[in-house]
């Protein structure tokens, strides 16, 4: 993972700041529709150069492709570092992809500050975008910070619910709770690499380049504080169980496209794939690492699914879907084996389609009935055949039926969970269990079944432009459930060369057992 | 000792910048009285004229690199003074131009505001100087004596002459202190030069005068437990002089403050770390929470400043180079944000004649600009990237964990996520809360200058800090040179590849 291969034109710069030019150019324009295009224009822009990327990455590589790479701030070791390898480069098409469905979802439901919408929306995706292309811990801090600027406006301005300044500050404090210790870890980091390269005499003496740390070797003991702090930014995040409070409140009052966004894009389970397995690997395997992420992870998959049993609104339902998903990504990342890295992997993305489709038929129930509450529905099926079917499909992918999407994914990690550990595996098969129950049960009330009272007789089917959306997604998740191979092959180098380091650890971490100062 | 007063013309050359500025302070007062039908605004551009003028100098020096000692010592130009000079000059400068417009709600007098605030400029630049304790006594009196008149210039307002009362008791107060603190480093020392009192010994009489002047000099930067008087005084001051004292002072005690320290005092360093981290845990925690409760802008930024002096202190307590390096970063950063949130102070209460946080309701609809422009700094400030605030936090951090002070970075992060709260229900007020009166506000020109020029420095240095962290770097490495406290700094060689 070492190995870096840089491209001649800096197309990640481009993927990277293209929706924030937009973003500015959006500004000129006073027309609504007029907006509205051009945020589309440059939504598709995006997905057509990031689809590029894709077609030119080299699959079966561990190598960092795409590479751009300057100095930022040199007395600090920051650099400008992005490039993208089999972990990072289907989230850029995943983000990118999203970004598209959630400006045609929000062509007209949004109705009020399109344009200031449609900018944060622009803004948001560059910071997503940053988050996944920066190779500089730094880089990677600033776009991991930055999100919270538009999605704390998205959340605060265009949010459904009655409590949505609540639950924008509260999403807000909690992140930010999280990665200022992320920020202390990720200065050890540098520290460390700093102390190794004053004995070395290497250049240069301080970095925050993923690569350059990953050569130097880390103590550790230090390794498992820093990865306690890392955890935290990412468990935060995440949301790992029991640091996920903010999120049921933000995906139920804040805007479809926001929850999209969160529920959709795995960023906080990408940071521990990202960066604390590969620069901690000794901590990562140690026996108090795994228990403990293992006992969160099974605690998440049976808490977020006996809580969505329960739930009577349909967003807060996936809210808690979402926090028992997370449960099984994380405990097939800390089965650090190949099988689960890869499901974790294949998940992560999986849930950009199946969770955050749901989200999109939540949207589509909340512009028929304005609400997402049981009562409102009841044997919707007969009035809404298309909706229900998208629902159901959708669904179906999300609870891991043979044949979807959510099948390969949830396999992988129960396989290289059950390698790992049987008691493990055995707990989370019955998270399996939980979960087909309660969307079934949930859309056996909701949409089967005599028809509900709030129901009205003349309830509109889908539009086109919610078909786009709803088959966009379906298409995905067939090709996915039914042809894996072409997701797989492109990851499989970079989880192959996780693997190796886990097995191998830091460069010579047994010469290091004792803290080397310098001063 | 005695004192040679002997002058060669290259002596002279190295008070140059002063020599000037104390030309224009005349020739200030000769316009105002000369020309009493002068319009203001001509007043106010003369001065900036000079200010301008001493900055050129103070450029040129850095450039030619032109440093040295004069009276035997006591006043030293080194790069560091030179950084503190222009941080000085320049934050002036911007005051001076958010105060054209402030400045007819004075009734008397109105020429001799540029006249004392030039003048207190002066004395901080001397300030910036001052290597012996006799000429901090003198220059840091100097310095206050134009504030006490500045605090209290609104002559109509109680607030005001409380701010100027209060100001004026506890300064004196503090002046005081800090002669008996002198007066007990010399009885114990038999020193004055900083340089020369490496090789104190620890006494009892030493500690409890280095001690006083610590406090002297707490009260200048307004930290916790020397705070009291900051949120009544800036509540009270006009907004330009309390825009002017949340910043000048405290770079100007910082600069006496980083050579007491990293010089005279190198010797007890695991000492005076302890209190300095006190000092500066019980300034970020007190400031920010009681930031949570105010209603009034002006006191949220007064308590958002004594936190942020706690933020600059983490820097002196690691006691390295590094630290001070990342001490002067921090204070470019926050002379950006801070005096660019007080400019618009100014121009919201010009507009609308309110300080009060509440009336920045739909400050965003009514005045993009400046309610963008207020995001900016208080995100700054707040340490959000890639503003100029997320750099200097993550500098002073980075250096503070290389010392190993975890209890100061655990709490420093934690008052990051308080600070975070109450700039965020500024940010609220401003974009969420429906206006209460929806006309749009007028901006007058030289504000919108003085906001314009602190949203470049602020986004610039955020977004390409590298000409002023490779400032920084030089300016304390030739501070070490002339003062020569190697015996604080580790492993100089370490260093030297900083700037490249």
């Amino acid at each position: 993972m070492l190995e870096e291969l840089a491209s001649t034109f800096p197309i990640l710069t481009c993927i990277l700041f293209l929706p924030v030019i937009g973003a500015v150019v959006l500004w000129l324009f006073d027309d609504e529709d007029m907006v509205r295009t051009s945020a589309l224009t440059v939504a598709l822009m995006e997905l057509a150069l990031s689809v590029f990327v894709l077609l030119r990455f080299i699959p079966e590589s561990a190598a960092m492709q795409f590479s751009e790479h300057v100095p930022w701030i040199p007395a600090l070791g920051v650099s400008y570092h992005l490039a993208v390898d089999g972990i990072s480069v289907l989230f850029v098409g995943l983000t990118a992809f999203l970004a598209v469905l959630i400006i045609i979802y929000s062509w007209d439901t949004v109705r009020h500050q399109v344009k200031l919408y449609m900018m944060a929306l622009l803004a948001l995706e560059t910071t997503t975008m940053g988050v996944f292309l920066s190779i500089d811990l730094i880089l990677f801090f600033v776009f991991w910070e930055l999100m919270l600027i538009p999605s704390y406006f998205l959340i605060k301005l265009w949010g459904g619910g009655a409590e949505r300044h609540y639950a924008a500050l509260k999403f807000v404090l909690y992140t930010l709770l999280g990665s200022v210790f992320m920020l202390v870890g990720i200065a050890l980091l540098d520290i460390n690499y700093h102390q190794w390269a004053m004995l070395r005499h290497m250049e240069p003496t301080y970095s925050f380049d993923l690569l350059q740390l990953l050569s130097v070797p880390i103590p550790f003991n230090q390794q498992v504080i820093i990865f306690w702090l890392l955890f935290l930014g990412f468990a935060f995040k995440a949301p790992v169980f029991p640091f996920h409070t903010w999120l049921p409140d933000a995906l139920l009052e804040g805007p479809i496209g926001m929850a999209v966004v969160l529920a959709g894009l795995k960023l906080g389970t990408f940071g521990f794939i990202r960066f604390s397995i590969p620069l901690l690997p000794d901590a990562s395997k140690s026996q108090t690492v795994v228990a403990v992420t293992m006992a969160l992870g099974l605690a998440a998959i049976l808490y977020g699914a006996i809580m969505a049993l329960i739930q009577q609104d349909f967003r807060r339902l996936l809210a808690f879907s979402s926090i028992s998903h997370l449960g099984f990504v994380v405990i097939g990342l800390f089965a650090l084996n190949y099988q689960g890295l890869q499901g974790s992997l294949l998940t992560m993305i999986n849930l950009g389609f199946s969770t955050a489709g749901l989200f999109f038929i939540a949207g589509f129930l909340y512009s028929r009935q304005q609400s997402t509450q049981l009562s409102s529905f009841g044997g919707m099926a007969k009035q809404t055949p298309l909706l229900a079917s998208f629902f159901l499909f959708i669904g179906l992918a999300s609870i891991g039926l043979p044949g979807t999407n959510g099948f390969v994914g949830e396999f992988l990690i129960l396989l290289g969970t059950f390698k790992a550990n049987w008691l493990y595996g055995g707990i989370a098969v019955t998270g399996v269990i939980f979960g087909a129950a309660y969307f079934l049960w949930y859309y056996e009330r909701s949409m089967l079944g005599p028809l509900g009272k709030a129901v009205k007789e003349s309830m509109s089917d889908l539009h086109p432009r919610e078909i786009l959306i709803a088959a966009a997604l379906s298409v995905m998740i067939l090709w996915i459930g039914l042809y894996p191979a072409p997701f797989l092959k492109m990851m499989n180098g970079s989880v192959q060369a996780l693997v190796d380091r886990l097995e191998g650890g830091t460069v010579a971490s047994a010469e290091s057992k004792q803290p080397i100062r310098v001063d | 000792m005695t004192f040679s007063f002997t002058m060669s013309p290259s002596d002279l050359l190295l008070l140059l910048p002063e020599i000037v500025l104390t030309f224009w302070l005349c020739l200030i007062l000769i316009v105002d009285f000369s020309f009493p039908r002068l319009p203001n605004e001509q007043l106010a551009y003369f001065s900036i004229a000079g200010l301008v003028a001493t900055l050129g100098c103070l450029v040129w020096f850095d450039v030619a690199g032109i440093t040295g000692t004069l009276f035997a010592n006591m006043f030293a130009l080194d790069r560091m003074a030179l950084f503190f000079k222009m941080f000085i000059v320049g934050s002036t400068i911007l005051v001076i131009l958010a105060s054209v417009d402030y400045i007819h709600r004075f009734k008397f007098f109105r020429g001799e505001y540029y006249f004392l605030v030039v003048m207190s400029a002066l004395g901080m630049m001397f300030m910036a100087s001052a290597n012996d304790l006799l000429s901090v006594f003198v220059t840091l009196e100097f310095s206050t004596l134009g504030f006490y008149v500045l605090v209290a210039y609104l002559r109509e307002d109680m607030g005001s002459n409380e701010a100027g009362i209060k100001f004026f008791i506890l300064g004196i107060f503090a002046a005081a202190l800090l002669a008996y603190g002198i007066s007990l480093v010399y009885g114990e020392t038999g020193k004055l030069v900083f340089s020369d009192m490496k090789t104190a010994q620890a006494s009892p009489g030493l500690a409890i005068g280095f001690l006083l002047i610590f406090a002297a000099l707490g009260f200048k930067i307004g930290s916790v437990p020397f705070h009291s008087w900051i949120p009544d005084t800036y509540h009270g001051s006009p907004t330009p002089v309390t825009a002017f004292l949340s910043i000048a002072p405290k770079g100007a005690a910082f600069a006496i403050l980083l050579r007491m320290f990293l010089v005279s005092l190198a010797t007890f360093r695991p000492i005076w770390t302890l209190l300095l981290v006190a000092a500066s845990i019980l300034s970020m925690t007190y400031g920010n929470i009681v930031a949570i409760a105010q209603k009034n802008m002006k006191r949220l930024l007064a308590y958002s400043g004594i936190a942020q002096v706690g933020n600059v202190l983490i820097g002196l307590a690691t006691g390295t180079k590094m630290g001070s390096d990342a001490m002067l970063f921090y204070l470019v950063a926050y002379l950006f944000a801070n005096l660019g949130a007080f400019a618009i102070v100014i121009a919201v209460s010009e507009a609308i004649g309110s300080e009060e946080i509440d009336d920045y309701s739909g400050l965003g609809r009514r005045s993009p600009f400046l309610a963008f422009s207020m995001l900016i700094f208080l995100l700054s400030l707040a340490g959000v990237p890639p503003l100029a605030g997320f750099i200097g936090k993550l500098y002073i951090f980075v250096a503070a964990i290389k010392e190993g002070l975890y209890v100061l970075i655990a709490v420093g992060l934690i008052n990051i996520v308080i600070s975070m709260y109450y700039y965020l229900i500024v940010v609220k007020k401003m974009y969420i809360s429906e206006p209460h009166d929806r006309s749009p506000l007028k901006v007058s020109g030289p504000i919108k200058v003085v906001v314009y020029v602190c949203l470049a420095g602020t986004l610039a240095i955020g977004i390409y800090p590298q000409p002023v962290t490779d400032w920084v770097v030089s300016a304390i490495m030739m501070f070490s040179d002339v003062a020569d406290p190697t015996a604080a700094l580790p492993a100089p060689p370490a260093v030297i590849p900083f700037g490249g």
